[in-house]
């Protein structure tokens, strides 16, 4: 077997067992947490009757290991099974289907925007390395990664929605029905998201890129009498893409984090609102359904991550 | 005007694409600075503390944010108006025939939302789905009462119960009770399973679409029985989780009305000419719930001592920012002619009387006690200035214990409790607060409190359907019970809408009512 291929299914068998033991993680997680689904629907009219009937309608007074196998079953069949107390019997697929595409969106807007923003400073920081600029652009960086999203995502709206109006304060149109809408009522949220990766990304471009501009060969390609914009892109920039893609790998996991609590601020009908819902109604389905999805979502990115980084860099595949 | 479109999902996007269209690309933005604004025809009414809808079946409901809805979609025989006077609703009239039977004369034409008229018969079939145990409605034992209904023609309903039963007046006009009429024609063999989230009615609006935790849409009812009613053609009702995120929303253009708003911003935003603040009275009681039965709520005395040991209204000032009342008893005060009118020395702060009961007690300084409270919020801060101030004037040692609600619930209706904060919302009768807290056998009382003296008043007066006397006799049920303090009353809470600037015609109802008077909204 080439190492190569070796590599790539040793590292898939570690993402499917890495998500097996997600599963158990979460589904355990979530019955041992305090409270119950039927009380939340029951509201004020719940009894031990009404109690006992919802959890035996719903297959939730089964020992616990039966419960597991049965909802693992479920998944690997693509079968959610149904919401608890979020929206009683409401089919979890439709739920994620609609609200996926919302929550791709933002999370991909507030990726573009971080590695735009992250071009343009890290760039302008290693080039300007030690003066003005480069200060400036570095204590960006320390105010990105310093404020809590939320904060942010507040100032943004007391800021540019209810200050300014140039955006809206509340809700998302998805990119369905309108791109330019998606673009506009999505920019906050995108924006407030992308902040703290921004910086992240700053300072790792900015860090390589000025370990590549002194390393021996560019000094060689200097006295060669390249020019310095050639020897920037294809002797510097090129070397120093490699660590800012590792880098963005990494950061889907607080991506993620930052749009649970972003999309529910910002009334973005998504995964991580959703999610969020679902805890306060202790519906373990849909909770269990949107960590599964969140987990799959962050161990398929670093795959795909590594397998740039290995065509990039064939060494790193051995 | 807009056309009813049959699109998805679409909170504030016209709000967002009007505003959005005169800025197609972001780079432009900085040249716009309109603020965002529906097309009047299109009210958009936020749901805001709330976002979990499971059912809107009326015989199913049991949240507040499901009502909500249902208030909108159905009508019931009956409805309260502002001042909490019983007026007419799908019954143009009725009267009491005898002790035990009340007869209702339906309006004649109305239709479902599929055009089929109502008639007597759906009356008839709401009701028994109601009681039937197939059902297994939350609100069955509300019309254990009745014994028949009889439907002499197709616009006569006479309900009959076994004994005289006050209540059911109440039971029958749009609140919590379930009781809005429902089609027979499409639930004789059986709810269909779609009823829950597609609901046919008679009320002034039909929901067109619903995507759950985030939003619905209605649309204008075209054969509403009320002449010029709805106004809006459609009403947009984005639930939004977050009370705080509700304001944020109204005061960015994003909604044009919420259905409650947080206490402590309403002191800033009455101030604030970017929104309208309507306030009321609430119909509510919140209230410190005591074991009677374990140590050592177990005692009078010290039940007593603790009841005087802390003052109600620095409570209300700092739990809701004087949002809000002093209770003088369970029944909330918006219900005026049951409602105890003058605070009884008990409920009043009074150290000295609190720490001679104290001496009474077999308990004394020191004593320990866990409150338990949920949240973050304000219910979480209500127990600690109960606890705070009860601590410093007894010398006893209580601890708040935070949990979640659902846990607090639990644990109440098995007894596993010494003290917690409780309340009731929206609950119209005074039965539903008076009997089902202080009656042995009534159903919220869980405080295992039981006067036989209390008992016999609160039967009595579910036997006597002239309210004055009525009210007086849920007054001294309530003077002798308050004595024995088996529950300290505390606050009732003002109820709350925000409304932009624009819109007009919209009444509140102190029961936390929304839906049903959204048909009267003229701009928006």
């Amino acid at each position: 077997m080439p190492s190569g291929l070796k590599y790539f299914l040793t590292r898939l068998g570690g993402a499917l067992i890495t998500m097996l033991v997600g599963t158990v993680v979460v589904f355990f997680v979530m019955k041992a947490a305090p409270g119950d689904p039927a009380l939340v629907v029951l509201g004020d009219f719940a009894t031990p009757e009404t109690i006992a009937r919802f959890n035996a309608e719903r297959g939730l007074d089964a020992p616990l290991l039966v419960q597991y196998f049965d909802w693992l079953g479920g998944i690997l069949r693509f079968d959610f099974g149904q919401s608890l107390s979020v929206s009683s019997g409401a089919d979890i697929g439709e739920l994620l289907a609609f609200r996926l595409p919302n929550t791709i969106f933002i999370g991909l807007y507030a990726m573009s925007i971080a590695v735009v923003l992250a071009l343009i400073l890290g760039t302008l920081a290693a080039v300007n390395r030690g003066n003005f600029i480069d200060t400036g652009a570095t204590s960006l960086a320390v105010l990105g990664v310093s404020m809590p999203d939320f904060w942010f995502g507040y100032m943004l709206i007391l800021g540019l929605s209810i200050g300014l109006g140039l955006f809206p304060s509340y809700g998302f149109i998805p990119a369905s029905e309108s791109i330019v809408g998606a673009l506009h009522s999505g920019f906050l949220p995108a924006l407030a998201i992308a902040a703290p990766m921004a910086a992240v990304f700053t300072r790792t471009l900015r860090t390589s890129l000025i370990e590549n501009l002194d390393r021996e060969h560019v000094t060689v390609a200097k006295s060669l009498g390249h020019s310095g914009r050639f020897r920037f892109v294809h002797h510097v920039f090129r070397n120093s893409v490699i660590p800012f893609i590792v880098v963005i790998g990494l950061q889907i996991r607080y991506l993620l984090g930052g749009v649970v609590i972003i999309e529910r601020i910002f009334g973005v009908n998504g995964v991580g609102s959703l999610m969020v819902e679902a805890a306060f109604a202790r519906d373990y389905f849909v909770v269990q359904a949107c960590a599964v999805m969140f987990l799959a979502i962050v161990l398929g990115v670093n795959y795909v991550v590594d397998l740039i980084c290995a065509a990039l860099d064939p060494r790193r595949a051995r | 005007m807009t056309k009813p479109s049959n699109i998805s999902h679409k909170v504030s996007r016209r709000a967002i694409l009007k505003s959005g269209a005169a800025a197609t690309t972001l780079a432009m933005l900085p040249l716009w600075a309109g603020r965002a604004e529906a097309a009047c025809g299109t009210l958009r009414a936020g749901i805001t503390g709330y976002n979990v809808i499971n059912t809107l079946d009326p015989a199913q409901t049991t949240l507040i944010p499901e009502s909500y809805v249902v208030w909108g979609v159905f009508n019931c025989l009956l409805k309260f108006d502002e001042s909490m006077n019983i007026v007419p609703d799908l019954a143009e009239s009725y009267e009491s025939v005898s002790p035990t039977i009340l007869r209702f004369k339906l309006r004649e034409g109305v239709k479902f939302h599929d055009g089929v008229e109502m008639t007597s018969a759906d009356v008839k079939f709401t009701l028994d789905r109601l009681r039937d145990d197939a059902t297994a409605s939350p609100h069955q034992s509300k019309f254990a009462p009745i014994s028949e209904i009889r439907t002499p023609d197709a616009y006569t309903v006479e309900i009959e119960t076994a004994e005289p039963f006050a209540p059911m007046l109440s039971y029958l006009t749009n609140t919590r009770t379930g009781s809005q009429i429902v089609p027979m024609h499409l639930l004789k063999d059986g709810t269909p399973d779609d009823f829950a989230t597609n609901p046919v009615g008679t009320g002034p609006f039909k929901l067109t679409e619903y995507q759950p935790g985030a939003s619905l849409t209605l649309a204008k009812h075209t054969e509403y029985f009320e002449d010029g009613l709805p106004m809006v053609d459609i009403v947009e009702i984005p639930l939004i989780a977050e009370e705080s995120a509700g304001v944020t929303a109204l005061l960015g253009g994003s909604i044009d009305l919420t259905s409650t708003a947080p206490f402590a911003d309403i002191p800033d935003l009455e101030n604030d000419d970017r929104v309208q603040v309507l306030k009321a009275p609430g119909t509510n009681t919140r209230f410190i719930s005591v074991n009677n039965a374990v140590a050592p709520f177990d005692d009078v005395h010290f039940r007593r001592a603790v009841s005087m040991a802390f003052d109600r209204q620095a409570m209300v000032d700092v739990v809701l920012f004087g949002e809000g009342r002093t209770a003088n008893g369970v029944v909330p005060n918006s219900i005026s002619w049951a409602a105890t009118q003058d605070a009884p020395a008990e409920t009043m702060m009074n150290p000295e009387e609190a720490l001679k009961e104290l001496a009474l007690s077999k308990y004394g300084a020191g004593t320990e006690a866990t409150v338990l409270t949920w949240g973050s919020g304000w219910w979480k801060r209500f127990a600690e200035v109960f606890v705070l101030q009860v601590n410093q004037v007894l010398g006893v040692n209580f601890t708040v214990e935070v949990s979640d609600s659902g846990t607090v619930y639990q644990r109440k209706q098995a007894g596993d409790f010494q003290a917690s904060i409780w309340g009731w919302l929206g609950l119209i009768d005074p039965d539903e607060y008076a009997y089902e807290i202080y009656h042995t056998n009534g159903s919220r009382n869980y405080e295992k409190y039981s006067n036989p003296q209390v008992d016999a008043l609160l039967e009595e007066a579910r036997r006597i359907l002239d309210l004055g006397p009525r009210g007086e006799l849920y007054r001294q049920a309530e003077a002798l019970a308050i004595k024995d303090c088996p529950v300290l009353p505390c606050f009732e809470s003002n109820v709350h809408n925000l409304l932009a600037p624009k819109v007009q015609g919209f009444v509140q109802r102190p029961y936390s009512g929304f839906g049903a008077q959204l048909a009267e909204v003229k701009d928006c």
